[in-house]
């Protein structure tokens, strides 16, 4: 590679601070939109910077929307829908990783292609079973109808990771007398760690940005609501309000930004393990 | 009891590990994609599991075929996807050639340049529609103050104007991952490659085009089938920022599915234009992973 000049490289951080800019200024936009009084949202010009931060209204929005339900709500799906889904997930993958099983190759294939599944249309045939069943307004529904994405997607993701580990190993455990199941939770999960973190945190990132289920399934009372619900709605509601709709959007948006910054080096494997986009 | 480790029952450990998986996708997958071609064949309004069914009828497949809303959406669906995919494969392959640079901070920039991948789809939804608001919106004073327009876009009533903007939303929503994709495949090309080209009196352009393209062809093949499957299949963006509409502007056959089943409670038609999508999601995706997986070789 040759060096660079000094106007060569000059040239590549100013195109890198500029592209970067114009890319993240909606993410900025949102920040000093929530940290804004009320009242200067409706005067032109807009401003850039943030003159007098109102930083209260992160505990405003707590005490007067059912702002930390929705959070809790959204919280609790995450995390049943990760539990789930890591659970068969790990069982599956390690099967198929390690078993040459007869239709093992046909699920692989189904595996792929359920999610090329619309949404919309599978929501009709799960509305009909959870109302059949007395699941509507209960988060249960949210949780398996996001498991029909997320089983298969982790699945896939893991037997990826499984694929990696060399078989002599838990093949040494199976010769000193240990049984194939403590094979796998004692010799293979150790070393799959971080293949299992990152399956997990991505499981929880496409269970925090499901809308669509929630917002068919939850909408009998407010206090039910995820955070996209309530966001969604409040956008549609108070259309005044956007810096307490900015803020209940930046609050949404952290955990998430947070997962992917951890979640980086391992974003190619999952994205082509097949995540939501 | 069998003992699993034994070579003989391997197999039947490795089926046991399997069960539960085949056993919840044969429950919340495949049984709801018969029961929704089912559905799609009953003119019903809001469909029960249960005894009162009716009989099956083409009713909602005359009507599908014969009603000006199911080819409305097809063509809005067919022009998002050509200019999502479009614009954000070109955003994302010159952002990851622009962090494939060398130089100090470049993993920061990396990091940064994704970024709106981990922007959750409501949340950017509702920054870009207070962005694109008509009375007090970004967008629109830097459009007036620039003199590119000498009202406010209406991005609310114009249809022309909700479909850019949706498509706004969805790109800076679907640029990173080509980004993230393209940036893998640029990076695994081999540097002899180049050194090659360079050798032959190859120019930066022509490197580009003979080298870093070809090597390029399958990452951007596999993209844009995730792309174009995901404008069809996404929800939550066009039903926040617009509701598919204005007179169905932004009806794509996502939200035409969900109209007719969840707005209008015609459970029977939602259901027939969602079996139309997958099917037509199907065969996209076959033809496209063929054509780029056989340039591959």
């Amino acid at each position: 590679m040759q060096k660079r000049s000094f106007l060569g490289s000059f040239g590549l951080y100013g195109t890198v601070i500029v592209v970067c800019g114009l890319l993240l200024f909606p993410i900025y936009w949102m920040v000093l939109t929530a940290l804004s009084p009320r009242t200067q949202l409706r005067s032109y010009p807009p401003k850039f910077w943030p003159e007098d931060p109102q930083w209260n209204v992160f505990s405003d929005l707590l005490a007067a929307q059912p702002f930390g339900l929705w959070m809790w709500n959204t919280v609790l799906i995450a995390v049943a829908t990760m539990i789930l889904s890591l659970t068969i997930g790990v069982l599956a993958a390690y099967a198929l990783s390690r078993h040459r099983l007869r239709g093992g190759q046909g699920l692989g294939l189904f595996i792929l292609t359920s999610k090329m599944l619309p949404a919309t249309l599978l929501v009709i045939p799960l509305f009909a079973i959870f109302k059949s069943l007395g699941l509507v307004g209960s988060l249960w529904s949210v949780v398996i109808a996001q498991s029909t994405l997320i089983v298969p997607f982790a699945t896939w993701m893991l037997k990826g990771y499984f694929d990696t580990i060399p078989a002599e190993l838990e093949q040494a455990a199976l010769v000193d007398g240990c049984s194939p199941l403590a094979a796998l939770v004692r010799v293979v999960l150790p070393v799959a760690a971080p293949g299992l973190a990152a399956t997990s945190l991505y499981a929880f990132v496409i269970s925090w940005s499901d809308f669509l289920y929630a917002r068919t399934f939850l909408t009998t009372s407010e206090s039910k609501w995820t955070l996209n619900v309530g966001i969604a709605t409040l956008k549609g509601e108070f259309v005044t309000d956007w810096n307490t709709i900015m803020a209940a959007s930046l609050m949404a948006a952290l955990p998430i930004i947070g997962v992917y910054l951890f979640l980086e080096r391992y974003l190619v494997g999952g994205l082509s393990a097949g995540a939501e986009k | 009891m069998i003992d699993f480790s034994s070579p003989r029952h391997r197999s039947k450990f490795g089926y046991l590990l399997l069960a539960p998986a085949v056993l919840l996708m044969a429950l919340i997958i495949i049984y709801p994609i018969l029961l929704s071609v089912d559905i799609s064949l009953q003119d019903v309004r809001i469909a029960r599991v249960g005894a009162d069914r009716e009989a099956w009828t083409l009713k909602n497949y005359d009507w599908l075929f014969n009603s000006g809303e199911f080819w409305n959406a097809v063509w809005v669906t067919a022009k998002m996807v050509l200019t999502v995919g479009g614009i954000s494969l070109v955003i994302g392959l010159a952002t990851a050639l622009l962090v494939n640079q060398r130089f100090r901070g470049r993993s920061l920039a990396r990091l940064f340049v994704a970024l709106p991948w981990a922007v959750p789809e409501v949340v950017a939804t509702v920054i870009w529609a207070w962005m694109l608001d008509s009375s007090f919106g970004v967008i629109n004073w830097l459009l007036l103050r620039a003199h590119l327009i000498s009202e406010p876009i209406q991005f609310a009533s114009n249809a022309t104007a909700a479909f850019f903007a949706v498509c706004l939303v969805m790109i800076w929503k679907g640029y990173p991952l080509m980004s993230i994709m393209l940036l893998a495949g640029l990076q695994s090309i081999p540097e002899e490659q180049y050194q090659a080209a360079r050798v032959d009196g190859a120019n930066v352009w022509k490197r580009f085009i003979y080298v870093t393209l070809p090597n390029l062809a399958p990452v951007i093949g596999v993209t844009a089938v995730m792309t174009t499957l995901w404008v069809f299949r996404d929800f939550a963006i066009i039903y926040v920022l617009t509701q598919g509409g204005p007179i169905g502007g932004t009806t794509t056959l996502s939200i035409l599915t969900f109209e007719q089943s969840f707005s209008f409670f015609k459970m029977g038609q939602g259901a027939a234009v969602g079996v139309v999508t997958m099917i037509i999601c199907a065969v996209i995706s076959r033809a496209l992973v063929g054509r780029f997986a056989s340039s591959a070789h």
